[in-house]
């Protein structure tokens, strides 16, 4: 028998447990043509901002041993161009809408939360919580402004808020319970990982802003911690996300708390995975004779660990 | 904009032969699908043992081969090297190809730098009438398919920064001089070469298509890597080009 791999999050029926990420898969809509979009869990948009953004200089990529690095500068057409034409595009394909918004201040993220609040067709809000703020400092960085940023989206916002945590951080399940507190309904880890690369051909840095975000495979292992860490401390939903590239990994993620999943770089590399992973994820509960997927959520990670 | 069936497929290795010192032809086979393909577009192909695919253009394509010219510059393009036979990821064809219509009662030109020649062989094979080839390169080493121009009829202009063949210097040196505005000239290759042509162009008032060139992950506009100023405005070098009118393009 199949295994049932719809799960309820935050409140949205889902098809299965597999969504894109924030920033590896456009608007959502461009790749009908090669996948199958209707097949998704859920589709996460690039991040939105209040105001177009035309981002950062060139090099913005570079290959890494095992996953890339990306500097990309949040690029995109601002909230209120997003709302007359991609989200009309989104609405099409009947998948839940996922909106990942950033800003560089409170005021930001509230504005376009309440432009975005307003629309039928979104099902939740993910806070990129990992740009820079108005000092240059990450905003997880910055635990006061990130307790300020949840608190005032969620006065505005009709639709659930995910938190998108910076792994990057002293105590990442601390981060983890500090959003939950201020009322975030969900939680997304990991974001990239703050990370630098040197061509030695030429003595110069691969990024344009010498630093980017680092993801793909290279960084699963450390995002499946962040996952089982924070999965201890609170008891909203997560969203597992970072380096994942088949139905195995996603059931990692799964396995130590991670309730969906969220793919980035795999289907940047090969669009066809987000499709393949819900395939690959369904055959392997098979297997292990699952007959739900809710089942395995946190089956892991029941025992509290010391440190 | 050419909105062409793309596909994401396993593609057998018919060949992949060293043409001279360092340069490679990568011969596979697709079916169907690649009548499709316009010069100027290429294909994401990925190779185990590095985590991105790297994007090719399309050097030739006949009875049903697609053929790929590269240079080995780097890990990936080593791994690629050393395939002789088995199967790689194909995505593709991808992007918006040259202009062959528009201007096709003007005389062709050409100007390509290093494996630039790549994407301008291919537009070439489909250009009705033949014209003149400036080609750039390192040394008379680096100079690829020239036998082939000469077989298509085409005049060709070589530089090499060595001397080693044709004129010493850059390729652009001589473009300046003999260009006139009754051509319409088609380039690619190393973005210094493209800004000079583009001043060029701009100067006497010639109607161009710059092919052009940025690290990207996807190749399909996600990753937001290969980003360019066209007139203003950011656009994606994989999903907008990778072929521009040079005029918008802001090198």
């Amino acid at each position: 028998m199949k295994p049932n791999l719809s799960i309820n999050f935050l409140g949205i029926k889902l098809k299965n447990p597999i969504l894109s990420a924030s920033g590896t898969f456009g608007y959502g809509y461009e790749l009908a043509d090669l996948i199958p979009l209707k097949k998704l869990g859920a589709i996460v948009t690039k991040t939105i901002t209040l105001e177009p953004r035309c981002g950062n200089d060139q090099p913005r990529i570079a290959e890494v041993a095992s996953g890339m690095l990306n500097t990309i500068g949040l690029q995109n057409i601002g909230v209120k161009a997003f709302v007359k034409e991609p989200l009309e595009q989104l609405k099409k394909v009947g998948v839940p809408v996922i909106v990942s918004v950033a800003g560089t201040s409170v005021k930001e993220y509230v504005e376009t939360i309440k432009i975005l609040s307003v629309q039928d067709a979104i099902s939740a809000v993910e806070l990129n919580l990992s740009c820079p703020n108005l000092k240059k400092k990450i905003v997880c960085h910055d635990l006061p402004l990130v307790k300020d940023v949840i608190r005032s989206v969620k006065k505005v916002s009709r639709v659930p808020i995910i938190a998108k945590l910076s792994p990057l951080v002293t105590d990442i399940a601390e981060l983890a319970l500090c959003s939950q507190n201020a009322g975030a309904d969900g939680i997304t880890l990991a974001n990239t990982y703050p990370a630098m690369s040197i061509d030695v051909k030429t003595f110069k840095y691969k990024l344009s802003t010498v630093k980017g975000g680092m993801s793909g495979p290279c960084i699963k292992p450390m995002a499946v911690c962040c996952v089982y860490d924070a999965y201890q401390k609170i008891n909203i939903p997560i969203i597992g996300c970072g380096g994942i590239q088949t139905g195995e990994d996603a059931l990692e993620f799964m396995l130590v708390g991670a309730r969906v999943i969220s793919i980035g770089s795999a289907s940047l590399v090969s669009p066809k995975r987000l499709v393949e992973i819900i395939y690959e994820m369904e055959n392997i509960l098979k297997e292990k004779n699952i007959k739900d997927v809710k089942e395995v959520v946190g089956m892991l990670n029941t025992v509290k660990t010391v440190c | 904009m050419h909105i062409l069936r793309r596909f994401d497929k396993t593609c057998k290795i018919i060949s992949n032969k060293e043409i001279c010192a360092g340069y490679f032809e990568l011969k596979v086979k697709i079916s169907n699908i690649s009548k499709q393909c316009v010069p100027g577009q290429f294909f994401m192909i990925g190779m185990q043992g590095v985590f991105l695919r790297r994007p090719l253009s399309i050097y030739d394509f006949k009875n049903g081969m697609l053929s790929f010219l590269y240079k080995v510059v780097g890990k990936g393009t080593d791994i690629l090297s050393k395939m002789q036979s088995g199967e790689l990821r194909f995505l593709g064809p991808l992007g918006n190809g040259y202009n062959l219509e528009t201007y096709k009662d003007l005389n062709n030109t050409i100007v390509a730098g290093g494996t630039g020649i790549a994407s301008v062989h291919f537009l070439a094979t489909k250009l009705k009438k033949k014209g003149v080839l400036y080609y750039g390169a390192r040394s008379k080493k680096d100079l690829l398919c020239l036998d082939k121009f000469k077989k298509m009829g085409w005049k060709i202009m070589v530089s090499t920064e060595d001397g080693s063949k044709g004129y010493k210097g850059y390729i652009t040196d001589i473009l300046e001089k003999k260009i006139e505005s009754k051509d319409v000239l088609f380039t690619c290759g190393p973005t210094q070469m493209q800004k000079k042509v583009l001043q060029i162009a701009r100067e006497k008032n010639i109607k161009a298509f710059a092919s052009l060139e940025e690290k990207m992950a996807c190749g399909v506009g996600n990753c937001q890597g290969c980003a360019v100023k066209i007139d203003g405005q950011i656009k994606m070098v994989c999903k907008d080009g990778p072929v521009f009118r040079l005029d918008q393009v802001g090198l």
